[in-house]
């Protein structure tokens, strides 16, 4: 069967380094043979999941439960210290909009730099240009500095200017955690027109009721294994029932 | 990654990097000159009676040192700083991370060619005849551009790993200021040990280049800069290996 994400046995521990790692420390233990830290903290264990083209993943769980690690494994920053990952299609991660913006320069300049950076070509931001700053409700701001503006102002810019990525695959954290009920409002629209497409989607979310609405099944993770993952309603219930 | 979206990333990163360098300061890009500058009339005053004396227009002579050093210098601890400064970005983001260290000596690159512009007419305006070889300049601007990034790419993997390479690089760059002839003739460090040290600084070759063209009107010699030009083919091409072999733990270790 064809998937978007496939893992299996998936984990990834991470080093407890006591201290940081210096060109003496290097070296002494280069000379003593010893490696380079021998304890090792899990941050993700026995992760097995298929996620289909197309299907919306809400990944939940509580702080610290590998929700991140998760999102950065899938989208290859990390590499798992064992098992298998595979991933078909163009992917796109989101943690925390603006990320890669530049106080010192315009919003003007800013729709270009983080653009490019995640993707979109020069063309499009061009013929989109002005549809980003009216989404975002900034259009006496175009020249303006970043720095100038409010931190809702930057997440709604960032927001609007990330709809026209283009991947197959999304991979968003806590993306939705910023902004009022209006931006909220507008951002659950676009997600209702992403919901009927053919684009895959695992979101990491604290907002249950986001998950109920837009997702097709709900990953639970706790402490970095693999609770439950299938059925929305029924891994949500789990998961409360876990806190009760 | 096709290699449009690529230059498409690398102007805007380079873009960003130069606008926000000197954004902040009234004087903007002119600090970059003011610089070499403050620094020639530094080095002239204490050097010009002794060192200076058997030099042809050791203003100029100095001038171009300092603007080839200042480059190589800024450009290459920006360069190891660039993925630590922008960790946020490498470590949440997917983009070839190389474009990161691209940017910084791109965007270095366009003051060291304004400032070597402005060398050429201060050199010009002093009486030097300029002559056609001047248009040879691009190539060692390009060839010093590329020492910069192997070494670039090299310092900045190394720093994701060992944090103190940040001090000993300083270190490194104050002997590398004296171990270079800025103020003083290769001839001065004799025939021993010093004037092979001197050699093998590919610093000296590039500045002697700049100096054959701007002070001298004549080409600089074609086999020292083809050897300098395939070895720093080779190098560029190993730093970019090794740079892409630990990528993949960029982002755990930054």
């Amino acid at each position: 069967m064809e998937f978007a994400i496939n893992i299996k046995d998936g984990c990834k521990a991470f080093a407890l380094e006591r201290y940081h790692a210096t060109m003496f420390r290097a070296i002494k233990r280069k000379i003593l043979r010893r490696p380079f830290s021998a304890q090792h903290f899990l941050a993700l264990q026995n992760i097995n999941i298929e996620v289909s083209p197309g299907e919306k993943i809400g990944l939940v769980g509580d702080n610290g439960s590998g929700k991140t690690t998760l999102l950065r494994t899938m989208a290859g920053l990390y590499e798992l210290s064992g098992g298998h990952i595979e991933t078909r299609g163009t992917k796109m991660i989101l943690s925390g909009f603006g990320l890669g913006m530049c106080d010192e320069l315009s919003v003007e300049e800013n729709i270009y730099l983080y653009g490019t950076i995640y993707g979109i070509g020069r063309d499009d931001i061009n013929k989109n240009f002005h549809e980003i700053i009216e989404w975002a409700a900034l259009q006496k701001f175009v020249g303006a500095k970043l720095k100038t503006l409010s931190s809702g102002m930057v997440t709604r810019l960032a927001f609007s200017i990330s709809r026209h990525v283009q991947a197959d695959i999304y991979l968003l954290d806590e993306a939705l955690s910023a902004g009022d009920k209006h931006f909220k409002d507008k951002c659950g629209q676009v997600f209702e027109d992403y919901k009927k497409g053919p684009k895959t989607f695992v979101v990491a979310t604290h907002d249950m009721e986001f998950v109920r609405r837009f997702c097709s099944k709900a990953l639970w993770l706790h402490k970095g294994s693999q609770m439950a993952f299938g059925d929305v309603e029924s891994t949500l219930k789990q998961y409360a029932d876990s806190k009760a | 990654m096709n290699i449009r979206r690529y230059l498409n990333l690398l102007r805007e990163i380079a873009f960003s990097q130069f606008k926000i360098k000197d954004q902040s300061t009234v004087f903007g890009f002119v600090w970059s000159f003011l610089n070499p500058l403050a620094m020639l009339l530094i080095l002239y005053a204490f050097f010009s009676m002794r060192m200076g004396a058997e030099i042809e227009h050791y203003a100029i002579y100095i001038l171009i040192g300092v603007i080839q050093y200042n480059y190589f210098a800024t450009a290459t601890s920006t360069a190891m700083r660039s993925l630590y400064s922008m960790k946020q970005l490498a470590t949440s983001t997917i983009f070839p991370k190389d474009v990161l260290v691209v940017g910084v000596v791109v965007a270095n690159a366009v003051e060291f060619i304004l400032s070597m512009l402005i060398c050429v007419v201060i050199a010009c305006a002093s009486g030097i005849p300029i002559s056609w070889a001047v248009f040879m300049l691009p190539l060692v601007i390009i060839l010093q551009a590329m020492t910069v990034l192997w070494i670039g790419f090299i310092l900045a993997t190394l720093f994701v790993f060992i944090k103190d390479l940040g001090h000993i690089y300083e270190v490194f760059l104050r002997v590398l200021f004296f171990v270079t002839p800025i103020f003083y003739a290769l001839s001065f460090a004799g025939n021993g040990l010093p004037r092979y040290v001197l050699l093998a600084n590919p610093l000296t070759h590039l500045i002697g280049f700049s100096r054959d063209i701007i002070i001298n009107g004549k080409p600089f010699p074609a086999a020292p800069f083809a050897i300098l030009l395939f070895a720093n083919l080779i190098l560029l091409l190993l730093s970019i290996r090794l740079f892409k072999k630990f990528e993949k733990k960029f982002a755990e270790y930054l």
